[in-house]
């Protein structure tokens, strides 16, 4: 797997730049006229290279400064995810049954009767652009922090149906999410798998801005 | 004779000066064209790294030691290379670097594509995952790839009249 992906990454990653070095070579070796500009392809070829490294340069200065700064490594978001569930209850999460789904009616009557608890799971950038009303910010991106804000108002769901939405189509935040409000002890928690496309596509109401 | 011939070449000159200074508006309208969508990307991607680099993942090629740093480094680089593209003096290097770039991002949504997978490109921040704007990018960066391609040319110094 790893063979492929580094050929595949040779490929995308050395073949313009041998492409253009070949063009060079074959302009240099086909009139002696063409010298200069076989140099001058050089010499922009080593600007790119320079312009690349100062960026390089500049984006982890920034980072550096940045508040939450990038690790030098990736981490997949479901690793990242189970780090802010660590910290959350201190123990690796707990593998569970997958929470099941609603479909945009059931979510409609849920969201009209004010009886069910929802929660976004998208980035709270993407929440206050627009958000299904009533609905409180759980990122899956900022578990641990939203969740500690939020306690109290979860605590009081505890035993009462729970609705969890993200962007929609192949959004996996709501499904984490879900699952790791199961893990934390929360019994009834469903997934509205249609998210905020769905809901905004239908034209229904929104709401935007931070929760109350 | 000797007269006639020579104002020739001066007419011969002035076209060719006039000509150049056409070339160069179009390669100027073009370049400031280039250099509004990459300094918007780098920006966007600037401002939300961790989403970029998630985009990145996506495409299943590059080993996780490296998605960080591209997601770090390419976003100033794009802006570097749009606010270069503005200079004439600086706007060849820039030209080539952005041509060498959309052949990447080309490939790279090309291997995605092709391997059946529906993801966010990050081209343009992030948003939802989709087929059908994976299709659009990639239009997309062939027409950056030809814009590119055509300001690299149009810079590169044409008659003696022209050269630094």
């Amino acid at each position: 797997m790893y063979s492929l992906r580094a050929a595949t990454l040779i490929g995308v990653g050395l073949a313009p730049t041998m492409l253009v070095a070949l063009a060079g070579a074959i302009t240099l070796a086909r009139a002696p006229r063409a010298q200069r500009g076989a140099s001058r392809l050089l010499r922009d070829l080593v600007g790119f290279a320079l312009v690349a490294l100062a960026s390089l340069a500049v984006g982890l200065m920034l980072n550096r400064n940045s508040s939450r700064p990038l690790p030098m490594v990736y981490q997949t978001p479901e690793q990242r995810f189970d780090a802010e569930l660590t910290a959350v209850i201190d123990a690796p999460p707990f593998k569970v049954a997958p929470a099941a789904t609603v479909g945009l009616g059931e979510f409609r009557s849920a969201v009209d009767n004010k009886d069910t608890l929802i929660l976004d799971a998208r980035p709270s950038a993407f929440f206050q652009r627009g958000h299904v009303p009533g609905a409180l910010n759980l990122a899956r991106d900022e578990f641990a922090h939203d969740y500690r804000d939020l306690s109290p108002r979860l605590k009081a769901f505890a035993d009462k149906q729970i609705i969890v939405y993200c962007s929609g189509g192949e959004c996996h935040d709501s499904r984490l999410v879900a699952n790791a409000l199961l893990s934390l002890g929360f019994g009834n928690v469903r997934i509205f798998t249609g998210g905020w496309d769905a809901w905004s596509a239908a034209g229904l109401p929104a709401a935007a801005g931070s929760a109350p | 004779m000797v007269g006639g011939r020579v104002a020739g070449c001066g007419r011969e000159r002035a076209m060719m000066i006039r000509r150049s200074f056409s070339r160069d508006w179009a390669a100027l309208a073009v370049s400031l064209g280039l250099a509004a969508v990459f300094i918007y990307a780098g920006i966007d991607k600037i401002r939300a790294p961790l989403q970029f680099a998630d985009s990145i993942f996506a495409f299943a090629i590059l080993p996780a030691a490296f998605i960080n740093l591209l997601a770090l480094g390419l976003p100033p680089f794009e802006v570097v290379c749009g606010l270069l593209l503005i200079g004439r003096p600086t706007r060849r290097i820039a030209a080539l670097a952005t041509t060498i770039i959309t052949v990447m991002f080309f490939a790279a949504l090309a291997s995605a594509l092709l391997r059946g997978l529906t993801l966010d490109c990050g081209c343009f921040g992030s948003g939802t995952p989709s087929r059908s704007r994976m299709w659009v990018e990639a239009g997309l960066d062939v027409v950056l790839f030809g814009a590119s391609l055509f300001v690299y040319l149009r810079s590169i110094p044409r008659s003696r009249w022209q050269e630094p």
